[in-house]
């Protein structure tokens, strides 16, 4: 499947409108440790198929959540990242998100709230995980606060790739998630109805974004509280 | 491996690596010089360092040198090459070696991110668990929740509202 000269069907996402299948896609800037934490939680299982022209790996894992086989793909960037903006494809039927930063670099926190806006464009409503990655490096980050899970009302988890800890918890959580939210969620006409409004907001906004930055901040606000 | 590296510095004048090893078999502490030839200050010190290492006449002896150890050696003579006093250069190679946290890693090309992860991998392996570890555990769990009164991170200053 991800062999040289893979056409876009390759990419064919209506097998996540299947019962067992889930997506669950990785955001976060650069040297952040995303494919890290993927190898971390495979281990022996991680076979990555490397779909470059789509600058994007794709990690299978299958599981069973309450007695049902779920076969999840996970998303990982792939240096997609570098454009500060992921393709919409990447976020299309994605089921649940881990996004994630390096708490030894603030930049990758602040940039935590692009990332988040993004997401939100094309999915409103799925679940999200924030991971502080590299605890390793000093683990007294561990005992201070990190406004941004709380202030969007997202769960958050201290993670290190290297040592392993919360690492497995982290995915397994992950893995729920995605199940419980594509259980939930609305069916697909509601789907698709969603999806064109977001198309239509984002063209919209896309026209003014950079001048409208300050609007769109004061709009956040009152869903912080 | 009967060379076991002790101590491995640079020399400028006239520019050498000096290697002092314990010769293993004989049973003695032995130094090695081995001179630096066309290097200059407009030298590669990553290519010059991985010359030395590949050396037939010096592999066997510098086997325990790491690559880095001896690329930062070049970097120091090229420093000294350039008029540079040795403060100056060292600060230089601290600068390369640690990571901006404030810098945007996104912004940079394929190589400039190499180094960085570089420079980050040595502290994901020094603190790597690995699976052939003795005391490895697969699933490792801890609550880090925290009481209220929390100390801040710091990094949710005004511009937190940005988010």
């Amino acid at each position: 499947m991800a062999g040289d000269g893979c056409e876009v069907s390759d990419l064919d996402q209506d097998k996540y409108d299947s019962a067992e299948n889930v997506k669950i896609i990785c955001l976060g800037d650069s040297a952040v440790g995303k494919s890290k934490l993927m190898e971390r939680f495979l281990m022996d299982g991680f076979h990555p198929q490397q779909l470059s022209t789509f600058a994007l790996t794709l990690y299978k894992y299958s599981t069973c959540v309450d007695g049902n086989t779920v076969l999840v793909d996970f998303w990982d960037t792939a240096g997609q990242e570098r454009f500060h903006s992921m393709h919409a494809s990447y976020y299309h039927k994605a089921h649940a998100c881990i996004m994630v930063f390096d708490v030894q670099r603030k930049i990758t926190y602040k940039n935590l709230g692009k990332w988040y806006q993004e997401l939100r464009e094309y999915r409103p409503e799925i679940p999200c995980i924030v991971v502080a990655n590299k605890i390793d490096a000093d683990i007294r980050v561990t005992q201070k606060g990190f406004n941004f899970g709380k202030k969007h009302n997202l769960p958050f988890y201290f993670v290190s790739a290297a040592d392993g800890t919360n690492v497995v918890k982290l995915f397994k959580d992950a893995i729920k998630l995605a199940v419980s939210y594509k259980q939930n969620s609305q069916d697909f006409l509601d789907e698709v109805m969603r999806e064109l409004e977001n198309f239509e907001l984002e063209k919209q906004e896309a026209e003014d974004l950079s001048e409208k930055e300050d609007l769109s901040e004061d709009g956040e606000k009152p869903k912080a509280v | 491996m009967s060379y076991m590296a002790k101590k491995c510095g640079v020399r400028f004048q006239p520019p050498a690596i000096i290697l002092v090893y314990e010769d293993k078999e004989a049973g003695k502490s032995r130094q090695r010089i081995m001179p630096i030839r066309n290097f200059s200050k407009y030298s590669d010190c990553s290519r010059a360092a991985e010359q030395l290492k590949n050396n037939p006449r010096h592999k066997d002896y510098l086997d325990l040198v790491s690559l880095r150890q001896l690329e930062k050696l070049y970097k120091l003579l090229k420093g000294h090459l350039k008029g540079e006093s040795l403060k100056v250069t060292l600060e230089e190679i601290k600068k390369e070696e640690t990571i901006d946290p404030e810098e945007d890693l996104n912004k940079l090309d394929d190589k400039e991110l190499a180094k960085r992860k570089h420079v980050m991998d040595e502290l994901f392996e020094k603190n790597r668990k690995k699976k052939d570890d003795p005391d490895f555990e697969y699933e490792i769990e801890v609550d880090f929740t925290k009481d209220e009164q929390a100390e801040s991170c710091g990094w949710d200053d005004a511009s937190d509202e940005g988010f």
